[in-house]
């Protein structure tokens, strides 16, 4: 038992180091924080809605690249290695193929939360750098944290240059350090911004960002997290292009299923079972209920979490029978 | 080969067929067709045959990886799909199985892991073994920056890892130069020394016939020969007579006694060095004279764990 699950760690440590070291990780994640980050200064006429438009651009930004980089590390990280060989490496080894395929889901989710905490925290800064109308004892005008949003935008600059740094003296891979240094470049902006107010001043720590992002972007995790499932399930019979079509597909279906076969669901029992069996993708996005105030509780995010969960483990259950029996050429 | 207990055989192949069918599942190409053969604990075992033979295809049945058509497969004792059974075999694929973006250091200490090794062991195993293969100077380097033999180099140091009673190795001197190719024999030698076995597939000739106990030749799927390489490549009917340089007239001499009692003409000529020996007499001679520069060109001696049987 102890052995097994030392494997699955390892296996799992090891998919998602190798995702993060791909530089399509590297450059998705980086475009990314860049987008969200260069959002709030790019901004024009926004009719008041300058906060919205920031939110919902990031998070925007956190699904759609959230999706190339679980679609294309589920696909790199399964059919790729049966395809390259290292599948029978591993697997030549007292690795069981269950434990296999469920430690490279979990290593694909761990390298999709650490791309999410970035986009998340750029998120949830890009909101606050947004020129806002602010009204006090002492100040009545439109503001915008130009601190903050300066150090946002280079945190990804000042992360590459670190690791370009790290990688011609230390020789560490690119990829993960530059990945590692946004994460802590993220993170010190994060703080800094708990230290300066909206105008530049230096107060105590009180950090003042819409923390009612933060279930949404918990939200599109869960949905990232759930692609790769299905992404992870097909790779065990097909290659990496077949894979992408039917996830996009999948996606793609999930997203009007309410349209398509939800509204026929009542009175059609073929559209009744679509509608059971496709991944509704609506259930994790919240962006809109964030405005005027609103926030997504509790209870539904732990009924969105089981619903990814137990859909998840259905999807992962058959790619585990399937790659049981598959053939690692 | 043959005419042993079972329990003296580590892999055991009865009447195995495998038969790679088409999207249709119809059946496109008979890979491996009806192949018997065992394999003694302790003996280098050399599967031979040009490409497509199906060396691969019978090598990852015995892995578990592909699965038989009709036939059965034993491997030290248990089926191929026995994922305990591996804890005791070493593989060394034919193409690249390498993680890219990680380091030899990082490859060697993951594949440690999934045999439940203790991290010093792992630490100490890694450290011997990138010495054994030459690339302890290149240790934090990612594979994918490597060329073809030094990332074989790094297969073959993953296959040793656990210390296996069956080795296999797919193509082992593929990709290196001649002092690397003379390094895997000679670890091949050593491998078997220690009481494991080895099963080697190549299509290189030379380094079967240099290591190999027993043979099996293959040609479209079916063993064509099989048996010892010293009886197989034995000339029944010559033989040859190795003596010192003579002077002309005493060989003259020796000549006419020969031709007298055969009542044939005899050949004679000198014995030569093969051109492996040749090139590593030269490069050693080369490497001892000048500094050394980096390269991969050393002669290791083998992982001390590996001794301690």
């Amino acid at each position: 038992m102890t052995q097994k699950i030392k494997q699955y760690s390892s296996i799992t440590c090891l998919t998602a180091l190798e995702t993060v070291r791909q530089p399509i990780f590297l450059l998705l994640a980086v475009t990314c924080v860049l987008f969200t980050a260069l959002t709030p200064q790019l901004l024009m006429f926004q009719f008041g809605e300058e906060g919205k438009l920031a939110r919902d651009s990031g998070l925007a930004y956190h699904f759609v690249f959230g999706l190339f980089i679980a679609g294309y590390a589920a696909c790199s990280s399964l059919a790729r290695e049966i395809k390259s060989g290292t599948a029978s490496a591993v697997l030549s080894k007292p690795v069981g193929r269950g434990t296999f395929l469920m430690a490279k889901f979990t290593g694909i989710a761990a390298a999709i939360a650490a791309f999410s905490v970035c986009a998340m925290i750029t998120t949830l800064l890009s909101e606050r750098v947004v020129m806002k109308f602010y009204e006090s004892g002492e100040l009545q005008g439109y503001l915008s944290d130009k601190l903050i949003g300066s150090l946002l935008i280079a945190a990804p600059f000042i992360a590459l240059l670190a690791a370009a740094g790290v990688n011609y003296w230390k020789k560490r891979p690119f990829g993960s350090a530059a990945f590692g240094f946004l994460f802590v470049t993220l993170a010190f902006v994060f703080v800094t911004a708990g230290f300066f107010d909206i105008r530049g001043q230096f107060k105590p720590f009180d950090c003042r960002v819409m923390w009612r992002i933060v279930p949404a972007s918990l939200l599109v995790t869960l949905a990232l997290v759930m692609l790769s499932a299905v992404a992870v399930a097909l790779s065990t019979r097909l290659s990496t292009v077949p894979t992408m079509v039917i996830c996009t597909a999948v996606f793609a279906a999930g997203l009007m299923s309410d349209h398509l076969f939800g509204r026929y669901a009542g009175i059609s029992a073929v559209a009744s079972f679509f509608y059971w069996i496709l991944p509704n993708w609506q259930n994790f996005w919240v962006a809109d209920a964030l405005d005027g105030g609103g926030s997504v509780s509790v209870s539904y995010i732990i009924h969105a979490a089981l619903y990814m969960l137990t859909w998840s483990a259905g999807i992962l259950c058959l790619g585990v029978l399937s790659f049981r029996h598959a053939e690692i050429k | 080969m043959n005419n042993n207990t079972d329990n003296n055989i580590a892999v055991k192949v009865e009447g195995l067929t495998k038969t790679f069918r088409d999207f249709w599942r119809r059946p496109r190409v008979r890979a491996v067709d009806g192949v018997d053969m065992q394999i003694r604990r302790g003996e280098i075992f050399g599967l031979l045959g040009p490409n497509g033979s199906g060396k691969s295809t019978t090598i990852k049945i015995l892995l578990g990886l592909l699965h038989p058509t009709s036939g059965s497969v034993t491997v030290l004792g248990a089926p191929p799909s026995a994922v305990n059974t591996k804890s005791n075999i070493g593989y060394l694929p034919e193409e690249s199985y390498l993680y890219p973006y990680l380091t030899p250091r990082e490859t060697l200490d993951f594949f440690g892991r999934l045999f439940d090794m203790k991290g010093d062991v792992r630490k100490e195993r890694t450290r011997q073994l990138l010495d054994m293969v030459d690339l302890a100077h290149e240790a934090d380097r990612s594979v994918g920056e490597f060329s073809k033999g030094m990332a074989r180099r790094v297969g073959l140091a993953q296959a040793l890892i656990n210390n296996p009673r069956l080795v296999i190795l797919d193509e082992p001197t593929s990709g290196l130069d001649p002092i690397g190719c003379r390094q895997v024999k000679d670890l091949i030698l050593a491998l078997a020394k220690q009481g494991k076995t080895v099963i080697l597939s190549s299509h290189l000739l030379a380094d079967v016939e240099d290591v190999c106990d027993y043979i099996a030749i293959l040609y479209k799927g079916k063993i064509r020969a099989c048996g010892k390489v010293s009886g197989l490549l034995e000339e029944r009917d010559a033989m040859r007579l190795t003596l010192p340089v003579l002077e002309p007239a005493k060989t003259r001499q020796v000549l006419a006694a020969v031709r007298e009692i055969i009542n044939a003409e005899p050949s004679i000529d000198r014995p030569s060095k093969n051109l492996e020996q040749f090139f590593i007499e030269v490069v050693q001679q080369a490497h001892r004279e000048t500094e050394r520069t980096g390269d991969v060109s050393g002669t290791r001696m083998v992982a001390e764990y590996l001794k301690n049987e």
